[in-house]
């Protein structure tokens, strides 16, 4: 009798799969080799150490990660160094960042916390000046766009602190659609800016269509500020103009400094997200799960519309190229003109060089490069609308198609720059450091009118808008106290013009 | 009779104290040092990062025992643990007894499935619950569909209503083996001669487990009881991984709680090392007052 031949599967070749698939997995989807000798990397301005060594570099991750993925390797090979690369959340970058600071073992490149005042940075010697480290810098600065660059905000007594490679020329609250769920609900979002109504409408349709299998609409809503990115963003769109960025800026009506977290756009839009949950358009669970979770299952076919940012393309076109979707501007009311959106100056994703790291040699020639247009080509090439080059020639120069193509161009119709009160009086930066979110903060409270464990939207937002009041005229006293020069007027802009930049020629003005 | 001097007592015993003496560095760094700065920190007001630290006396414990969100975690901590400590002890118990009986073939079986989840890392397990319990295509859900038990999805982690529950039911689940352990080491301090003379006097079923094997695994129990209720105060890692303390704080505990104000929030503002050490405090004085009691509780009853 012939024998069954056995299948034999030894520790020693489980733990070599294990292994393999492990490396795989830390290595991204997308595995850097494949990509050698993409770049032409120029030799440096100047003679780089010898000695090598080992730089460390944080960042908020997303499409940054998979282009930083691409570089680093065929970087450090070029200068002898290796590089030690982690692209975390911001949740975890709000937590690991301050820690390492505080151990001092922060990477030697690195992001700020979210809200976190560079000011503090500086004066508190977290950071080092990029001054030294980037040969002919006041050169390399003239490339970038005029107010990138800010005394109070990337520039301190003088020097450069902050380097800026993105353009904070983006929303996170775009309309992401599947086209065939649309199409079928009779809607085609290319065809002009939808109202509420419209959107109600579709995802009631959506969800009717998908009898159970998938829904219209759908929000990472445990993680709390998407909720707040929603209805701060559609609030704008709405008419409610102020500001983004931080608690000093963000829901500030700077033409009288007051918040209008009250304002009935902010109203109307939280409405919004509770009429398309009452009528059953919501996908089910949306309350347990977070934005990119949320995100991950638009390619499955689980709804129909996610309010998200151009980050979502590249994901998307890596993890799902054959799904078709669509990207347009965020509604507007019903019977509404959409109004501009506001970006305060300066750019984005700003990289601070760590007080204590020797590698600042080569991180300044490596952002130098980045800097340059061939730089900021790649980076368009790779990144796209997630995080658009800071420098526009580039971005033309780089070819984008598509739905990166179509972001950028809304971006660029839809956003205006606003006053920054950090730019106009450093000081400030005091309060934004001594400033804290009343708890519960507008998200939570969204979030929990959604959950109905809240109950009457006006009164909640009357409440929320009076503790956040209260809560910066506290901070500003106690920047007060300490001798900040600073008043809540530090907030007023009386010369801004809500359809055009408001640039160094009006801050002269004030 | 020659009383030796304290000095001389010490150096007759000095290879004791040698040995002791690593231990007792070890746990002056990682024990005695951190609460002695978790005490002084909460007289600050520090975001925990900057070199600016101002003396502000009892105001951070002001604050938070006036803070409604302080005394709601606060109380939802014990609804977690008055919800799961019973639970446990009574089916680890029940569990105990089964796999106690070495006429149960199967045994060694059922206690490695009933403990393979107390060695799983809690953070995959707070994970892969939540795709377990997800209202879309989550095995709960589809279980409940199918068998008609509802007729739509339940949003476990996402209901204010269901969130707490469906953690603690998660929590008991996965530390049940442990205690189950527990009381397996009880049982088997029972003399087999006790079963024995309890057959002959006619003490069997429920009657020999309540009046001869419980009251001598009783002094068990307590420390049981003990260890499980300090052991459900303690339960960070599932709770952020699982829900982060929503929605709308409908799961937050007390640590879920400190860990928010010790740390930049989403919100984006700076955080509150004084004020989170404060309530780290205040939270760690109860605990040790409900462990006290349950220390004196346990002595009274060893007395009995």
């Amino acid at each position: 009798m012939k024998k069954k031949k056995e299948l034999k599967i030894s520790r020693r070749t489980v733990m070599k799969g294990a292994l393999a698939a492990g490396a795989m997995m830390s290595a991204g989807s997308i595995p850097s080799k494949l990509f050698a000798g993409e770049f032409n990397i120029p030799d440096p301005l100047k003679p780089l150490p010898t000695t090598g060594g080992n730089m460390r570099w944080i960042d908020s991750g997303d499409m940054k990660g998979v282009f930083w993925k691409k570089l680093f390797p065929e970087y450090a090979a070029s200068r002898g160094i290796t590089i030690e690369y982690d692209g975390l959340p911001w949740k975890e970058i709000n937590k690991i960042v301050p820690i390492a600071i505080r151990n001092g073992t922060v990477h030697d490149v690195f992001q700020l916390p979210l809200g976190m005042d560079p000011g503090v940075a500086v004066s508190e010697g977290w950071v080092q000046p990029w001054d030294d480290y980037i040969e002919n810098l006041d050169e390399w600065l003239a490339n970038f766009p005029a107010g990138v660059y800010l005394p109070g905000v990337n520039q301190f007594n003088g020097k450069t602190y902050g380097l800026c490679l993105t353009a904070n020329k983006r929303t996170g609250t775009c309309l992401l659609y599947s086209e065939k769920y649309m199409s079928e609900a009779g809607y085609d979002p290319q065809a002009g800016r939808m109202t509420y109504s419209e959107i109600r409408d579709a995802a009631k349709k959506i969800t009717k269509r998908g009898n159970g299998q998938y829904y219209g609409w759908i929000i990472g809503g445990n993680q709390v500020n998407r909720w707040e990115d929603v209805v701060h963003t559609f609030g704008q769109v709405a008419g409610a103009h102020g500001g983004r960025g931080g608690f000093t800026n963000r829901h500030i009506n700077f033409q009288n400094g007051k918040f209008q977290i009250a304002s009935d756009q902010y109203m109307e839009a939280v409405e919004l997200l509770l009429q398309l949950k009452s009528d059953g358009s919501a996908f089910p669970g949306v309350m347990s799960m977070n934005a990119p979770q949320a995100r991950a299952l638009m390619p499955q076919g689980a709804a129909g519309m996610i309010f998200q940012g151009p980050w979502c393309i590249g994901v998307w076109g890596r993890d799902a190229p054959e799904w078709k979707y669509g990207i347009a501007s965020e509604p507007v009311p019903d019977g509404k003109k959409a109004q501009p959106l506001y970006i305060a100056e300066g750019g984005s994703n700003t990289l601070w060089l760590s007080a204590n790291s020797t590698m600042g040699p080569f991180a300044g020639d490596l952002i130098r490069f980045m800097g340059t247009e061939q730089g900021q080509i790649y980076w368009a090439q790779t990144v796209g609308a997630a995080d658009p080059a800071v420098n526009p020639e580039a971005v033309a120069k780089a070819g984008l198609t598509g739905p990166s193509a179509q972001a950028l161009a809304m971006f660029a119709e839809n956003l205006l720059v606003g006053p920054n009160p950090i730019v106009r009086n450093k000081d400030v930066g005091v309060v934004a450091a001594k400033s804290r979110v009343p708890d519960p903060s507008l998200a939570l409270v969204i979030q929990g009118l959604y959950t109905g464990q809240l109950k009457g939207v006006e009164a909640q937002l009357k409440d929320c808008n009076q503790r956040y009041e209260d809560a910066l005229d506290q901070a500003v006293e106690e920047a007060r106290a300490d001798g900040a020069n600073v008043t809540r007027d530090d907030w007023v802009f009386p010369n801004w013009d809500i359809n055009s930049n408001y640039g160094a020629s009006k801050y002269s003005e004030l | 009779m020659n009383k030796k001097s304290l000095s001389k007592q010490i150096y007759d015993a000095r290879w004791c104290y040698v040995f002791v003496l690593p231990c007792l560095i070890l746990t002056g760094m990682f024990v005695i040092y951190p609460i002695g700065m978790s005490w002084y920190f909460s007289l600050l007001d520090w975001s925990g990062f900057t070199k600016e630290a101002k003396f502000i006396g009892l105001q951070n414990y002001y604050e938070a025992v006036n803070d409604e969100f302080f005394w709601d975690a606060f109380i939802r901590s014990f609804i977690f643990m008055f919800g799961t400590v019973p639970v446990k002890i009574v089916l680890g118990f029940i569990i105990a007894v089964f796999l106690n009986n070495q006429v149960l073939k199967l045994a060694p079986f059922f206690r490695t499935v009933i403990f393979m989840p107390v060695v799983t890392a809690i953070a995959i397990i707070g994970i892969v619950m939540t795709f377990v319990f997800s209202p879309f295509n989550g095995p709960a859900n589809k279980f409940l569909m199918s068998t008609n038990l509802t007729s739509a999805p339940i949003d476990f982690l996402g209901n204010p209503d269901t969130v707490l529950p469906t953690v603690m039911g998660v929590y008991v689940w996965k530390w049940l083996g442990i205690t189950m352990m527990y009381w397996l080491a009880a049982l088997q301090t029972v003399p087999q001669d006790v079963y024995d003379a309890a057959k002959i006097d006619g003490a069997e079923g429920y009657r020999l487990w309540i009046h001869i094997i419980l009251p001598i695994v009783l002094p068990f129990a307590i420390v049981i009881i003990l260890v499980e209720a300090v052991g459900a105060l303690n339960v960070f890692p599932l709770i952020e991984t699982m829900t982060a303390g929503g929605p709308f704080f409908s799961s937050e505990v007390m640590e879920i709680y400190i860990f928010r104000t010790a740390f930049v929030t989403d919100s984006g503002t700076m955080p509150r090392l004084g004020y989170a050490c404060a309530a780290g405090v205040f939270w760690g004085v109860a605990v040790l007052f409900i462990t006290v009691l349950q220390g004196l509780w346990m002595r009274r009853t060893r007395r009995i």
